[in-house]
C-alpha cells in the first residue's frame, strides 16, 4: 500500500517533526563519530581528525535542511512553519501589516462588490427559456436607432418575416383603474400580443395563455394576472379563473395567473391583449411598443436582421408617407435590457480596477522596502542552509497571509460598496437579476486575494533573496542605490501617480457636471409645491364637461384650504412623469416627415397651472374657464417652440397643427422654457393644451402652499376622496423631492468616484512618502558629508524635492495621457462638460501636485535635519 | 551532490544505495565508503546528498533503518533493504539498462 504509507508519513511529518529531527541529530552525530574514528585509525591525532571530519560533512544544518525538504509532507510541514513564523514576524511589525492589509482590503473589497454587479448584469442568464435566442427590437430612421415601434408596422413585420418562432409586442405599463372591489385601485396593465408568454417560454401557474384566435377578435376581453394581484384580489383562490375584472369601466375575464416574480421589461399587475381595435398606435406614425421575438433554431441575429430589412423595404414601398427610411433593428435581449447601465458600470469597473492596481503597486513597494531591510536576515538564513526556493516560498507565504486577511476584511468592505452600488445604478428592471453577494462572489474575493498575493509577493521575494543583493551587502554597507529594487519602487510610484491622476480627473469631470446640474435653471419654482395623481372613471361621467367640472370644483375647494396660495391640474407633472413628445408644425404647411418634425412635449393643463407651478407667462394669455369643448382650439407654447416655428414673427394668433389632430390650434400664449422632462433633459420644447377642452380622466393635482407643502397632503386627500368615491388618488410628492430624486443617481456616482479617488490619492501619497523616506535614510551619510562640507539645508531639501518631483511629474504626464485616452468612458455621464474639460484636468493636476509636494516635504525636512557627526559616526 | 568529479543524473544515487544495501545492511558512512570503493573513488557521496536520499527511501518503504552497534561498539543507524526496495532496485536496473542502450544507439547512429 504505497499510497497509504505515503499518507501516513505525510500525516506523521508535521506532528512528529521534532522527534524525527532529534533522531536525525543523533544519526549525524554517529556519522561524525565514525568518521573521526576512521581518521584516527589512519594515523591523525584526534583534533586534526575532528577538523577534517567536520569539513567533509559540510554544514550540519544544511544537511538537516536537505533531509527535511526530502521528506513527504515537507510542504505541509514547511507551510505550518512559515505561517507560524509569519505570524511571529508580523506581530513585531504591526504597522506594516496594518497598512498592507488595509490597502489591499479596499482594492479587493471594491472589486468584489463590483463583481457581484457584473455577475448579475452581464454574466447571468435571463430567467426565460433559452434566453440566447430572444431578441428585442426598435425602429430606425435612416439607419439610426429611434426607439419603439408602431403597432401597425409590427403586425406586418410579424406576418412577413420568416426568422422567428414567435414575434410579439408589448406596451409600457399603463395605469388603469380597477373597480368592483371595496375601493377603486390603480393597477399597471401591459398590452401585448397573444404569443408573448409562449415566446418567452413562461407558463401560467393557473389557467392558460391567451389564444391566437382571441387576438383577431375585436374586444376579446381576457386578462392574465400577476401572482401578486391574484393574492391581493382573489386571495390566491383557484376560483379566480373565469372571474370578471373591471378595468377603466370595461369588463375583462381572468384566464390565467402568471408565476410569482414574473415580469418582463415592465412591472405589471396584469396583461391584456392588443387587438386590432386597440387604441394604441392608431396609425403608422405613432410608435409606443417594443417588439420581442424568439429566433428560429439555427437562425443568427444577422440573418434575422437581413430578413426584417427586406420586410422594411416592402413596407417602405407600400406606405411611402409613413415608412420612408424607416427600419427595424434587432438586439440581443440581454444587451437591450442592461444597455442603459453600461456607462455607469464601465466607469466603475475602470475605477475599481485602477484602485486595485494602485493598492497592489503600493503594497509591492512596501514589500520591496521591507525586503531591503531584511537583506541581512535572508543572507543569514541562506548561510544556515535554507535554499533560495525555501526563502521565496516563505516570503510569498507571508504575503499570502496578508492578502488573505485583507480578502476577509475586503468582504466586509464589499458589503459596504455593494449597498452603495445598489443605490447607484439604475437597477431593478423587471427580469434583470438583482446583484447579491453570494458564494460565487465570495469565491471571486478569495481568488482575487490569492492572485493579488502572488502578483505583489513574487517580485519582492525574488529580489529580496537574490544572491547579488547579498554580495552587495558584503561589499559595502547601506549606500548602494540599486539594492533591492529602488528603481522598481520608483516606477511603482510613477504608476500610482498616473492612475490617481486618471481617477481625479474623472472625479473632477463629474463634480463639474454636478455643479452645472445644481445650477440648472429649471424654469419653474420647486419650493412649496406638492402634487398627486387623481384618476376618475370615464363611464361615471357622461360628458366631457362633467369631467372638467369635477376637476374644476375640486381645484376650487383645494384653493379654499388655509395655507394654499394656488392650485391646478396637469396631465404630467414636471420631472415626475415624462415623455409624450408630439410633432408640431405650421397649419399652413403640410405635415413634415417624422425625422424633420419639430417635437414638443404635450401637456394638458387647467387654467391657473402656470402661476401654480411657477412657469412665467411671457406673452399672450393663460387658459380660462371659457376655453371649453366647442370653442376655438387653443395652445400655449414654450419659448423654445416659438423660436423654432416663428423665429421672426409674433407667434400670438398663429395657427399650428400638432400630434394627430386634423384641425388647427391657435397660439394664445408663450411661456418660459422649463425642464419638465427631467433636470438633464435638453428637450425644452413644450406645448400646453387646455384640459378644459378635452376633459382627461387622469391628471396630477398641483398645489402651491404658503408654508410646508407636506402639511397639505392630508386635507387634499380627504377633499379628493369625498369628491368621488370611485376616484383613485396617488401618493403626494413635493417638487423639491422630485428634483432631488432626479439627481440622486448622478450624485451617488460622483460620491463613489470621489471616495475612490480620495483613497487612491492617499495611497499614492503614502507610496511616494515611503520611497522618499527610504531614499533619505539610504543617503543619510552622504548628506552628513555634504553638511560637513558646507551644504545648506535648503540645498539638501532641494535634492530630495527634485527626486520626488521627478517621480510626480512623470506620473502626472502619464496620467494626463491616460485620462485623455479613457475620456470616452465618462462622456455619456457628463452634463454640459466636455470630456477634455481643462478645468477638471488642471484641478486634478494641481490637487495631486499639492498632495505629492506635502508627501515629499516630510522626508526632505528630515534630510535637512541630519546631524553630520551622528550620520558619519554610524558609517 | 556527487563530488564534482562526475556529475550524474539525480535519482541514480538511489539506485546505487539500494544496490549497496542489497549486499548487506550498512550504516551511512559504510554506504559512502562502499560506493567510493566500488567506483574506484569516481563517486564520492557526501552527507548532504546521502541523508536526504536515505530518509526519502525510508519513507517510501524501500529501506528500513535500525539502531545497532558498529564493529567498534559505536551506536550507528543501520539500513537494510526491504522486499519493496528489492523490487524497486529491479525496476531501476531495467530502466538504467534501457537508458544506456538507447544513449548508446544514439551515439553510434550518425
Amino acid at each position: 500500500m504505497p499510497f497509504l504509507s505515503t499518507l501516513r508519513s505525510v500525516l506523521r511529518t508535521p506532528f512528529k517533526g521534532e522527534e524525527l529531527d532529534r533522531e536525525l541529530d543523533e544519526e549525524l552525530q554517529s556519522y561524525l563519530d565514525l568518521l573521526i574514528e576512521e581518521k584516527t585509525h589512519a594515523g591523525l591525532d584526534h583534533a586534526e581528525a575532528r577538523r577534517q571530519a567536520l569539513i567533509e560533512i559540510g554544514g550540519a544544518e544544511q544537511v538537516k535542511a536537505g533531509v527535511r525538504e526530502a521528506r513527504h509532507g515537507a510542504a505541509l510541514d514547511m507551510l505550518m512553519h512559515d505561517i507560524r513564523f509569519t505570524l511571529r514576524t508580523l506581530r513585531k511589525s504591526p504597522g506594516f501589516a496594518a497598512v498592507v492589509v488595509f490597502t489591499l482590503a479596499i482594492g479587493i473589497g471594491a472589486n468584489t462588490a463590483l463583481f457581484s454587479t457584473i455577475k448579475a448584469m452581464l454574466l447571468s442568464q435571463l430567467p426565460y427559456q433559452e434566453p440566447d435566442r430572444l431578441v428585442a427590437s426598435g425602429k430606425t430612421y435612416e439607419g439610426r436607432y429611434a426607439g419603439p415601434v408602431s403597432r401597425l408596422d409590427f403586425f406586418d413585420f410579424r406576418r412577413l418575416s420568416r426568422s422567428f418562432d414567435g414575434f410579439c409586442v408589448l406596451s409600457s405599463t399603463n395605469r388603469v383603474t380597477m373597480t368592483g372591489g371595496e375601493r377603486a385601485e390603480a393597477v399597471g396593465a401591459v398590452y401585448t400580443t397573444w404569443d408573448l408568454f409562449p415566446t418567452l417560454g413562461v407558463a401560467p401557474i393557473r389557467g392558460r395563455y391567451f389564444m391566437e384566435g382571441e387576438e383577431a377578435l375585436d374586444g376579446a376581453n381576457v386578462a392574465l394576472i400577476s401572482h401578486d394581484l391574484w393574492q391581493r384580489r382573489f386571495g390566491g383562490s383557484d376560483d379566480a379563473i373565469g372571474k370578471p375584472l373591471r378595468l377603466d369601466g370595461m369588463s375583462y375575464e381572468v384566464v390565467g395567473v402568471m408565476p410569482a416574480g414574473f415580469s418582463f421589461l415592465y412591472e405589471a399587475d396584469l396583461w391584456i391583449l392588443i387587438d386590432r381595435s386597440c387604441p394604441i398606435d392608431a396609425d403608422r406614425d405613432s410608435h409606443s411598443l417594443w417588439a420581442v421575438g424568439r429566433l428560429k433554431d439555427g437562425v443568427s441575429l444577422e440573418q434575422a436582421q437581413v430578413d426584417v430589412d427586406a420586410v422594411a423595404k416592402v413596407l417602405e414601398e407600400e406606405y411611402p408617407d409613413t415608412n420612408k427610411a424607416k427600419g427595424l433593428r434587432l438586439f440581443e435581449l440581454h444587451d437591450f435590457m442592461v444597455g442603459h447601465v453600461r456607462p455607469s458600470l464601465n466607469l466603475l469597473i475602470l475605477t475599481t480596477v485602477l484602485l486595485l492596481l494602485i493598492s497592489c503597486s503600493n503594497v509591492a513597494g512596501l514589500l520591496l522596502a521591507r525586503g531591503q531591510q531584511r537583506v541581512s536576515e535572508m543572507a543569514m538564513r541562506s548561510a544556515l542552509g535554507a535554499s533560495r526556493g525555501r526563502l521565496v516560498r516563505q516570503l510569498v507565504t507571508e504575503t499570502m497571509i496578508l492578502t488573505l486577511v485583507a480578502g476577509l476584511i475586503g468582504i466586509v468592505v464589499a458589503f459596504f460598496f455593494h449597498n452603495l452600488l445598489l443605490r447607484l445604478l439604475p437597477l431593478g428592471d423587471p427580469g434583470v437579476p438583482v446583484p447579491s453577494i453570494d458564494g460565487a462572489v465570495l469565491v471571486f474575493a478569495l481568488v482575487i486575494s490569492v492572485v493579488t498575493g502572488l502578483i505583489v509577493g513574487i517580485v519582492p521575494a525574488l529580489r529580496g533573496t537574490s544572491a547579488d543583493v547579498w554580495r552587495k551587502l558584503g561589499s559595502s554597507t547601506r549606500t548602494s542605490e540599486s539594492i533591492g529594487g529602488t528603481r522598481l519602487r520608483t516606477l511603482m510610484v510613477v504608476v500610482q501617480v498616473a492612475l490617481s491622476v486618471v481617477l481625479l480627473i474623472g472625479c473632477g469631470l463629474l463634480i463639474r457636471s454636478m455643479v452645472k446640474l445644481a445650477s440648472v435653471n429649471l424654469g419653474f419654482d420647486t419650493e412649496n409645491v406638492i402634487g398627486c395623481t387623481y384618476a376618475i372613471q370615464a363611464d361615471d361621467y357622461s360628458t366631457t364637461q362633467e369631467r372638467v367640472d369635477l376637476y374644476a370644483s375640486l381645484i376650487e375647494e383645494i384653493r379654499a384650504l388655509p395655507g394654499v396660495t394656488n392650485a391646478a391640474a396637469v396631465t404630467k407633472l414636471p420631472i415626475a412623469s415624462r415623455g409624450t413628445d408630439w410633432p408640431i408644425w405650421l397649419a399652413s404647411q403640410p405635415r413634415p416627415e417624422p425625422r424633420d418634425s419639430n417635437m414638443a412635449l404635450m401637456r394638458a393643463v387647467t387654467p391657473g397651472y402656470f402661476p401654480t407651478i411657477g412657469i412665467p407667462l411671457l406673452r399672450g394669455r393663460d387658459f380660462a374657464e371659457t376655453d371649453v369643448e366647442g370653442t376655438a382650439p387653443a395652445v400655449i407654447i414654450s419659448e423654445a417652440v416659438a423660436r423654432d416655428l416663428f423665429p421672426d414673427q409674433n407667434p400670438l394668433g398663429q395657427l399650428v397643427k400638432l400630434g394627430w389632430f386634423d384641425f388647427a390650434f391657435e397660439v394664445v400664449g408663450v411661456v418660459g422654457n422649463a425642464q419638465i422632462n427631467g433636470v438633464r433633459s435638453n428637450l425644452k420644447e413644450a406645448m400646453y393644451l387646455p384640459s378644459t377642452q378635452f376633459g382627461p380622466t387622469f391628471q396630477w393635482l398641483v398645489v402651491r402652499s404658503e408654508g410646508d407643502p407636506n402639511l397639505l397632503a392630508e386635507p387634499i386627500r380627504s377633499l379628493a376622496e369625498a369628491k368621488d368615491r370611485n376616484a383613485v388618488l396617488g401618493d403626494p410628492v413635493t417638487m423639491t423631492t422630485l428634483v432631488e430624486r432626479d439627481l440622486t443617481g448622478f450624485r451617488v456616482v460622483m460620491l463613489a468616484l470621489g471616495l475612490l479617488s480620495f483613497v487612491a490619492l492617499i495611497l499614492t501619497s503614502v507610496g511616494l512618502y515611503g520611497v522618499l523616506a527610504y531614499h533619505v535614510s539610504q543617503r543619510s551619510n552622504e548628506f552628513g558629508i555634504r553638511f560637513a562640507m558646507g551644504a545648506t539645508p535648503t540645498e539638501v531639501i532641494g535634492l530630495i524635492m527634485k527626486k520626488g518631483l521627478a517621480m510626480v511629474s512623470a506620473g502626472l504626464v502619464l496620467g494626463l495621457i491616460g485620462a485623455f485616452m479613457s475620456s470616452r468612458l465618462v462622456q455619456r455621464l457628463l452634463f454640459e462638460v466636455q470630456p477634455l474639460d481643462p478645468v477638471a484636468y488642471g484641478a486634478a493636476a494641481i490637487f495631486l501636485g499639492g498632495t505629492a509636494l506635502a508627501a515629499c516635504l516630510v522626508p526632505a525636512w528630515r534630510a535637512a535635519g541630519i546631524n553630520p557627526v551622528t550620520a558619519l559616526r554610524r558609517q | 551532490m556527487l563530488e564534482n568529479k562526475t556529475e550524474i543524473l539525480r535519482g541514480t544515487l538511489d539506485m546505487l544505495i539500494l544496490k549497496t544495501l542489497s549486499l548487506a545492511p550498512m550504516h551511512g558512512l559504510g554506504i559512502s565508503r562502499r560506493i567510493e570503493q566500488i567506483t574506484d573513488g569516481v563517486f564520492q557521496v557526501k552527507p548532504g546528498s546521502l541523508f536526504p536520499s536515505l530518509h526519502r527511501m525510508e519513507q517510501e518503504g524501500w529501506i528500513r533503518g535500525k539502531w545497532g552497534e558498529s564493529e567498534n561498539n559505536r551506536r550507528a543507524k543501520y539500513y537494510e533493504i526491504t522486499s519493496a526496495g528489492s523490487a524497486r532496485l529491479g525496476e531501476e536496473k531495467q530502466g538504467w539498462s534501457r537508458l544506456v542502450l538507447t544513449i548508446g544507439k544514439v551515439l553510434e547512429a550518425s
